[in-house]
């Protein structure tokens, strides 16, 4: 009897503990506990505690070291770019796909399709679940001559390519460019000090890493979405339960107009002069050209690196085709 | 006949031209001439007299009251004659900083509340914090451009030139405005970006401390470089030292200084780079000083306002950790515990 008590005052001691747990979260952002991101991730952190998850945060301005921690057991959740993440989960790492989603619109519906309840499945693989996905900006091609307006120009450009980023460096080498390996603290030296002519950024980069410098009077920066960047929160599968996982795919959802406020306001901050406005014709082209990229890199073949997620493939193809039903992808043959 | 008409026409309106010219310059004369004379005067009081004994001055409070009221009427003087834009600067990093001071007691709040676990009350104040962080911002902003006007300092130029700056007052001035465009920076981000700060001005703050010498103003100089090394490690010269033993080496060139922005600056860094490490050691090394500083009582002002700096780090942590502020005898530690062990006591057994 006294035994029994005791165990059911223990657990009335230990349940209200239980029910406000603590998650340990690792996020990157350039610039640290000062930067938009983890500004928008403590935002993020509020609206879950109102969920009875305690999210703890802690800056990383090194997204590797950030995902490193976690995968050492330092953190129970990571918010990274996708770039990184793309291991933990193919299908969400694959938004990022080149070319896959030429316009924030296309993003839109793409997250707003992933944030319904239906697709819980797909948001867990090997054992870790996606908590969220938020968008941090399109990737442009930053060019330091205009002339480099077409595919064709690239060819003999060195270009800083991120050297972890296997679909990058095939696409670099597709247009038979010069992989310059590089990490994120050092393609804008390179590009500003003109050992490359061309680098890939989202538009925050062009003013908080000077890349108008390696602009020059001469360059600019391609108006073409080259891939959409993400950023991703997560955690191993036991961390949050279904309920609560798919709490927080709701809020970081709900989140999706204050992320695009910042990236429409880093975007604005690029001079209109300083864009290279491409032909539609061209477009068009250069979309042929990612898509038969992306299929080689779904399949793993002609030299390409198997890293993209037939399931995400088609079903960014489905928004492409949604949005632009005359696009000639939408009759292909081979359609992802 | 024609061209005698044309000729007339074009003496009227040549005639016209001159009579406008005139009255134009005549206006001007006669509304400007007390006005802008005033202005000029005030200017160079506000230069020679106002500003040194602000800056020994050691309630940043009543400082910032002086930003905020006195601003508005003495930059107005750029109507009627040349912008007093180094004391314009200054009044304007006061009334930033007033500004700042109700964002803190805001983002405490939202601590407290997120501590308790009332989170509507969190969210508000959180809410609330980012406006007021927004307009700090946009006040840092306009500091930081009145100080590169000031004197003459184009800040984006290549390759960059360092203004010429007459006395201490202008070097102090100059680099509080590079300090002050950071500190644009940080406030923006913490605001949600409402107010749109461009983010060049770090890399541009870190080329132009260059400028001034570093261990006279404390370390500062270079504890502003550092802060930027860690934030775009591409600005980072080569060779240079790791930018955490730049701050160490900056915080204790400002206490034997008397002049602790340094020590705000190396807390400034741990936070935005999660090292509790660091921070915990900038706001103990800020405590311990106390006993043995000797403050450069010229610039009082500057050494309290990094105070508040510490003070602020210090009352953050102990909130998102314990609930509360952190109590004056706890200030310099990180946690309520108290160290007891060494303490001698007396037996009671007599006495039971």
């Amino acid at each position: 009897m006294f035994r029994k008590s005791l165990t059911a005052l223990t657990l009335a001691a230990v349940a209200p503990l239980a029910s406000a747990q603590s998650v340990k979260l690792c996020v990157f952002d350039v610039i640290g506990a000062n930067g938009d991101f983890y500004n928008m991730v403590k935002d993020y952190a509020l609206e879950m505690k109102g969920h009875g998850v305690d999210f703890d945060l802690k800056p990383y301005t090194d997204e590797g070291v950030a995902v490193g921690d976690f995968n050492a057991g330092q953190c129970d959740a990571v918010a990274a770019t996708d770039l990184r993440t793309r291991p933990f989960n193919r299908f969400t790492g694959t938004i990022s796909a080149v070319g896959a989603l030429p316009t924030y619109d296309d993003l839109k519906t793409l997250l707003a399709t992933l944030a319904q309840p239906k697709a819980a499945p797909l948001m867990k693989q090997n054992g870790y679940e996606v908590l969220g996905i938020i968008p941090a900006g399109a990737g442009y091609l930053f060019v330091n001559d205009r002339s480099i307006d077409t595919a064709g120009e690239l060819a003999g450009k060195r270009m800083a390519t991120l050297d972890y980023q296997k679909d990058a460096i095939h696409m670099v080498n597709f247009v038979k460019a010069t992989v310059v390996p590089s990490d994120i603290t050092n393609f804008a030296g390179k590009f500003n000090n003109g050992s490359v002519d061309t680098a890939y950024a989202p538009a925050f980069a062009y003013e908080a890493l000077e890349l108008y410098k390696g602009i020059g009077d001469k360059g600019g920066v391609v108006d073409y979405p080259l891939a959409q960047l993400t950023l991703q929160i997560i955690a191993r599968d036991d961390v949050l339960s279904d309920e609560q996982a798919q709490q927080s795919r709701d809020v970081a959802w709900a989140m999706f107009p204050q992320a695009m406020d910042l990236i429409h306001g880093q975007e604005k901050a690029i001079p209109e002069d300083k864009w290279i406005r491409i032909p539609e014709k061209d477009i068009r082209g250069y979309q042929e050209m990612f898509r038969q990229n992306r299929l080689e890199m779904r399949d793993g073949v002609n030299g390409a690196p198997d890293v993209y997620d037939p399931k995400m493939l088609g079903l960014m193809s489905k928004i492409r085709c949604a949005s632009n039903p005359a696009a000639s992808e939408c009759t292909a043959a081979n359609r992802e | 006949m024609y061209q005698l008409a044309t000729t007339g026409r074009l003496c009227v309106a040549n005639l016209k031209l001159l009579i406008a010219g005139a009255a134009i310059l005549l206006a001007g004369c006669s509304a400007n001439p007390i006005y802008s004379t005033t202005g000029v005067v005030l200017a160079n009081y506000s230069e020679d007299e106002a500003t040194p004994y602000v800056m020994q001055m050691s309630d940043p409070q009543m400082a910032c009251a002086l930003g905020e009221g006195v601003d508005p009427l003495l930059y107005s003087f750029k109507r009627v004659t040349d912008a007093p834009d180094s004391t314009g600067s200054l009044l304007m990093l006061l009334a930033g900083n007033c500004m700042e001071y109700r964002a803190w007691d805001a983002e405490l709040r939202y601590l407290r509340a997120d501590f308790r676990g009332d989170v509507p009350g969190a969210k508000d104040a959180r809410e609330e914090s980012k406006r007021l962080y927004a307009k700090t911002a946009e006040r840092r902003y306009k500091s930081f451009q009145r100080a590169m006007a000031a004197y003459e300092f184009d800040p984006a130029a290549e390759p960059m030139e360092c203004p010429f700056l007459y006395t201490e007052q202008d070097e102090l001035t100059f680099l509080l405005g590079l300090l002050t465009g950071m500190q644009a920076i940080v406030n923006d981000a913490n605001s949600g970006a409402l107010a749109g700060i461009p983010r060049n001005i770090a890399p541009q703050a870190e080329r132009a401390a260059a400028c001034i010498d570093d261990a006279k103003w404390g370390g500062l100089p270079n504890a502003i470089r550092a802060l930027v090394w860690l934030l775009l490690p591409d600005t980072r010269p080569e060779l240079s030292p790791d930018p955490w033993q730049m701050l160490d080496h900056s915080a204790e060139l400002g206490i034997e200084k008397g002049f602790r922005a340094s020590l705000a600056l190396k807390a400034v860094a741990a936070e935005t780079f999660g090292r509790p490490d660091k921070l915990k050691e900038a706001i103990a090394q800020f405590a311990d000083a106390e006993a043995t500083i000797k403050v450069w009582e010229d610039y009082r002002l500057v050494d309290e306002v990094a105070r508040g700096v510490i003070q602020f780090s210090s009352d953050k942590y102990w909130t998102k950790h314990y609930g509360y502020r952190t109590p004056r005898s706890f200030f310099g530690k990180m946690s309520p515990e108290r160290q007891m062990e060494d303490v001698e006591t007396m037996d009671l057994d007599d006495l039971l």
